[in-house]
């Protein structure tokens, strides 16, 4: 089908010779030099995965927009000029259009890698323009034009032009957020569809309709032209269907319309199948390799169209991210080698002798690179364990780098050639085009330095605050991170009137977004990606969370506090302004309607030696203060956690669910003796555990979440108590338990929690989780009476001296030991307990009257530690 | 602080002659040579086009250059810019990026001027073009950096 091609041509006529003389080889010469380019900065990006922001997008958007795109609009151009029996389009109207495909492309791609949605816009219409370009080309060189008996496969190239132009068009409205959550899901799947399956499927198919049997040496069978408009019609209105129903959120035409994709793409594939002869291939390297690629298509369509039936939208858009890789690497990089080896001694070579010298380089070693890829491919479809995904992209980055390899010393091989031959005509070359792209790759490197590390705003900024701006007219960007379900950091402090940027990366394995209250909204951010909100200027407190559903709930949240404005008072998130000034909670203040103290009575121990209970981690919203809602991470759904009560010898066979929708939790508890690996262990969302001790001693226990960072889960509220009765304990009138522990008000998690957990200053000292309950709900026994007190000091920092005024102990058992007894001389004033501690006091009244009990840091007493007795005569 | 003051000055200075001079090598390749080329006749051209390279290189040694490098240290000296600040992540490792691509672009200005004076009329174009698009990327990294 060419002038110097002398393998048997297709399509019927002499092959054209014009090619040559209009400087096609220097021409296609310098385009290859391109995509060799763009694959090597896409080989780069994906080399950096873990250090680079959107390397995986960047990565992959090299590779198709650049490398792919390239290559599919040269040769598409290529083959129509050729199976149309069309003159050739205007070469520097070819060039523009090459050119602007690749402006384009390189405007998108720093865009996006640069945060500058105005350039990524840019470099999208020139994308659609170009494409756009490229389509109108396709239809005016088929008017007029002869036509061969392969004409139809024009038809393909137009289709994916289209598919480019849509795919381009919803590339940017995702890329630029300018997609809220709810279209978010349908149009992402709607751009991979268009993209994959548009742009780079149908030219693939199309190509092999003509290219298989060329490459295999034989005539091409004579349905071939019916069977490739009956293909077009199949998996163009199948993918048009496919693209509609999935951008409409529908799932079923989405289904259907892929499905009619799959029949075309077995279809052809059949028909491929068939026209394999016993005789050897032209190149049997390129003839493998373009069977593989067409087996991956199919294989990939076939999971595709499965998981669209059988899963919700949103989970095919996480589980379509590991199919992306596949189709990437068997399908497109595949055909790209496979045709490229077949194809670039064609044009490259002036001569029979020269195209057998070329084709021997590019096919040096071609079974084990064919094979190495496609274990790579393998490797990286099955759902195994992450190493052999790892090992999938090191076996197939190896199989591409080497023929990278080879065609890079092809291209230069032929450069000296048509350098001499260009040295001999006296002609001039393309030094324009090279410049270009040298400087070109020049500015996307320096981008790429200049944007590794961090955001470009000036000094860095401290962690937690946004520092303080000076006033109205300023502009302040904080880099905010998705990470561990929580957005770091948890709370910004900025000058009324402070234009705000939130420069949101995504550093999470799931996706998250974040949304502003009254603002903008990201995208869903898979790992890595990063994208900037733009508040404007800042007046009045405002929140901001991941909209995925339990995300909010689960703690990622963000409080954005306005300082010199009116608004300073306002709430915030899950607590009261006044509950994070300096001691500024008003203890006495009313709690909420309904409230209900935490009951202190210590049950009896149920019957039995053997204990079986059921302990739910999760997160509930408490009242830990008079008015003073809080969220609480919790056991059992209290903060502290059910008391369990037994005698020395009891079983306890405690199932912990971990009820929480992001966090892992686990339990150790304090009486029992054991291993602690498995039982201790962190269990994820939704698992189960069950944690069976046997109490072999007697005392007053903590129990906590095992699970680190363990200040903040105890902090946030995952302790309990286990009490085992002393052998021969007496009965008493009223036993009691009250946990002590300390109250650090705000988001669960957030910078600021943390911070004051870590430097130890609490908003306020609790019995039983709530600051001051029994001084407004006072415990009442009469007088005379004996009451216990057991108290254990779950911290997570602090210890206690518990002490009730107008009474001495006269019983004191602390760990594990009687101190005192009541036929002993002596009396005891406090029941000093460290950390972690337990142990019990008794008394009894000796009148009516109000006995405050209390933590006798008297901080820590002021500060919420403080009970009554209410004595009644 | 006036709107307009000294420092207003220095910058205005840096992105005058940065404005200049990008604009003067796209002046030159877009529109002074490409009509030379075609209204000239060979011989007028070359001598055309090599003195107007010449005065574009002496204007660039002379003005544009120690301008830009004056104006530019007094800028990352008023920021606060120290060497172990350049390799910062932001704003220090964009600016040595933009020194760093200043630098090659200034090596290919001058690579330009000596392939052409040696009669590689082909390396001496590929080289003003590297110049001319790493120039622009010179001014995208500048944009990147916030004001002074």
């Amino acid at each position: 089908m060419y002038s110097n091609n002398d393998d048997p041509a297709v399509g019927g006529g002499s092959p054209p010779s014009r090619f040559k003389a209009s400087g096609l080889r220097s021409r296609h010469l310098a385009a290859h030099v391109l995509v060799a380019a763009w694959v090597v900065l896409a080989l780069l990006a994906a080399s950096a995965q873990q250090t680079l922001p959107v390397a995986r997008w960047l990565a992959i958007h090299l590779f198709l927009l650049g490398a792919a795109t390239t290559a599919i609009v040269v040769w598409s151009e290529h083959f129509a000029v050729a199976m149309l029996h069309a003159p050739l389009p205007d070469r520097r109207w070819n060039n523009a259009r090459l050119a602007g495909v690749n402006t384009g492309t390189l405007g998108v791609l720093t865009g996006v890698w640069a945060d500058l949605p105005v350039l990524t816009g840019a470099g999208c219409a020139l994308l659609v323009t170009a494409a756009t370009a490229h389509l109108v080309v396709l239809v005016r060189m088929g008017r007029g034009a002869l036509g061969g008996r392969l004409a139809p496969i024009a038809d393909y190239y137009r289709a994916a032009a289209a598919a480019l132009i849509v795919g381009a068009v919803l590339g940017w409205l995702l890329a630029t957020g300018n997609v809220g959550p709810q279209q978010y899901t349908g149009l992402k799947l709607a751009h991979v569809h268009v993209t994959l399956l548009g742009w780079i499927g149908l030219p693939v198919l199309g190509t092999l309709f003509m290219l298989w049997p060329t490459v295999l040496g034989v005539r091409m069978a004579e349905r071939t032209t019916r069977l490739a408009r009956r293909v077009l019609a199949l998996t163009g209105g199948g993918l048009l269907t496919a693209v509609a129903g999935l951008a409409a959120g529908l799932r079923v035409p989405a289904v259907f319309g892929v499905a009619l994709y799959a029949v075309g793409v077995a279809v052809a594939v059949q028909l491929f199948a068939r026209t394999v002869r016993r005789r050897p291939a032209i190149s049997a390297a390129a003839a493998w390799m373009l069977a593989a690629a067409a087996g991956w298509l199919l294989v990939g369509v076939v999971v595709d169209l499965a998981l669209l039936a059988a899963r919700p939208l949103a989970a095919v858009r996480d589980d379509i991210g590991s199919l992306v890789p596949v189709l990437l690497v068997g399908l497109v990089a595949q055909v790209l080698i496979g045709a490229l080896t077949y194809l670039l001694p064609i044009v490259l070579a002036s001569g029979p002798k020269e195209r057998a010298a070329l084709r021997a380089v590019l096919e040096r070693g071609w079974m084990p690179r064919l094979a190495t890829l496609n274990l790579g491919v393998a490797l990286l479809a099955l759902p195994l364990p992450s190493p052999s995904g790892t090992a999938g992209i090191l076996l197939a980055g190896a199989a591409g780098a080497v023929f990278l390899a080879l065609a890079v010393r092809v291209l230069v091989r032929s450069a000296r050639g048509v350098l001499q031959d260009t040295e001999k005509a006296g002609a001039a070359r393309r030094p324009v085009l090279w410049g270009t792209a040298a400087g070109a790759v020049l500015i996307v490197l320096a981008v790429l330095v200049a944007n590794s590390g961090g955001n470009t705003d000036g000094p860095p900024l401290a962690a937690g605050t946004a520092g303080a701006g000076a006033g109205t007219g300023t502009t302040r960007t904080v880099s905010v991170t998705l990470f561990d379900m929580r957005i770091h950091p948890a709370w910004i402090e900025v000058t009324a009137g402070t234009a705000l940027k939130l420069k949101v990366t995504n550093t999470d394995a799931q996706r998250h977004d974040l949304k502003v209250e009254d603002g903008p909204t990201t995208p869903m951010l898979a790992k890595g990606h990063t994208r900037t909100l733009d508040l404007g200027p800042v007046t009045k407190n405002r929140e901001a969370w991941c909209t995925l559903p339990g995300h909010r709930a689960a703690g990622m949240t963000m409080d954005i506090v306005v300082t010199g404005s009116t608004d300073d008072a306002g709430a915030h998130e899950g607590h009261s302004m006044t509950a994070t000034t300096d001691g500024g909670l008003d203890l006495s203040a009313d709690f909420s309607t309904g409230w209900q103290p935490r009951d202190a009575d210590l049950a009896p121990a149920p019957g039995g030696t053997v204990h079986k209970i059921e302990l739910h981690a999760g997160h509930t919203q408490i009242e830990v203060a008079p008015g003073v809602r809080q969220q609480m991470w919790t056991f059992g759904g209290t903060a502290p956690g059910p008391t369990l009560h037994g005698k020395v010898g009891d079983v306890f066979e405690v199932t912990l669910v971990n009820d929480d929708t992001a966090m892992g939790h686990g339990i150790d508890f304090h009486a029992g003796s054991l291993a602690p690996d498995q039982p201790m262990r962190t269990i994820q969302p939704g698992k189960r555990l069950v944690y069976r001790f046997r109490a072999d001693k007697a005392g007053a226990w903590l129990y906590h979440c095992s699970t680190a960072p363990m200040l903040q889960h105890m902090g946030n509220g995952m302790y309990g108590a286990v009490i085992i009765d002393p052998p021969g304990l007496a009965k008493a009138d009223h036993e009691y338990v009250l946990v002590s522990s300390e109250l650090y008000l705000g988001t669960p998690g957030s910078t600021a929690q943390v911070t004051k957990m870590r430097q130890n200053t609490p908003d306020a000292w609790v019995f039983n989780g709530v600051a001051n309950q029994y001084t407004q709900r006072p415990l009442t026994v009469r007088d005379g009476e004996r009451a216990r007190f057991w108290v254990v000091a779950a911290g997570p920092s602090d210890g206690i001296a518990f002490h009730i005024v107008g009474t001495v102990f006269d019983t004191v058992y602390k760990e594990g030991g009687y101190l005192l007894k009541p036929h002993q001389a002596g009396g005891s004033q406090v029941l000093d307990l460290a950390t972690g501690q337990g142990g019990f006091v008794e008394t009894t009244f000796p009148a009516a009257g109000h006995y405050a009990f209390v933590d006798h840091d008297m901080r820590h007493a002021e500060a919420g530690a403080h009970g009554m007795v209410e004595v009644s005569g | 602080m006036d709107t307009v003051g000294w420092w207003s000055l220095v910058r205005f200075a840096h992105v005058a002659g940065a404005a200049l001079w990008v604009g003067g090598q796209l002046a030159l390749t877009l529109v002074i040579l490409p009509l030379a080329r075609h209204l000239l006749a060979p011989e007028a051209k070359d001598r055309f086009t090599a003195a107007a390279g010449r005065r574009f290189g002496m204007l660039t040694g002379a003005l544009f250059l120690p301008a830009q490098l004056a104006t530019g240290w007094a800028m990352a000296w008023h920021r606060g810019v120290t060497w172990a600040s350049l390799a910062e992540p932001g704003y220090g490792r964009t600016l040595a990026t933009k020194l760093a691509l200043f630098a090659v672009v200034m090596l290919a200005a001058a690579g330009h001027g000596i392939a052409h004076a040696k009669g590689r009329a082909d390396l001496a174009r590929i080289l003003a073009v590297v110049s001319l698009v790493g120039s622009l990327g010179v001014v995208l990294l500048a944009t990147a950096l916030p004001a002074t």
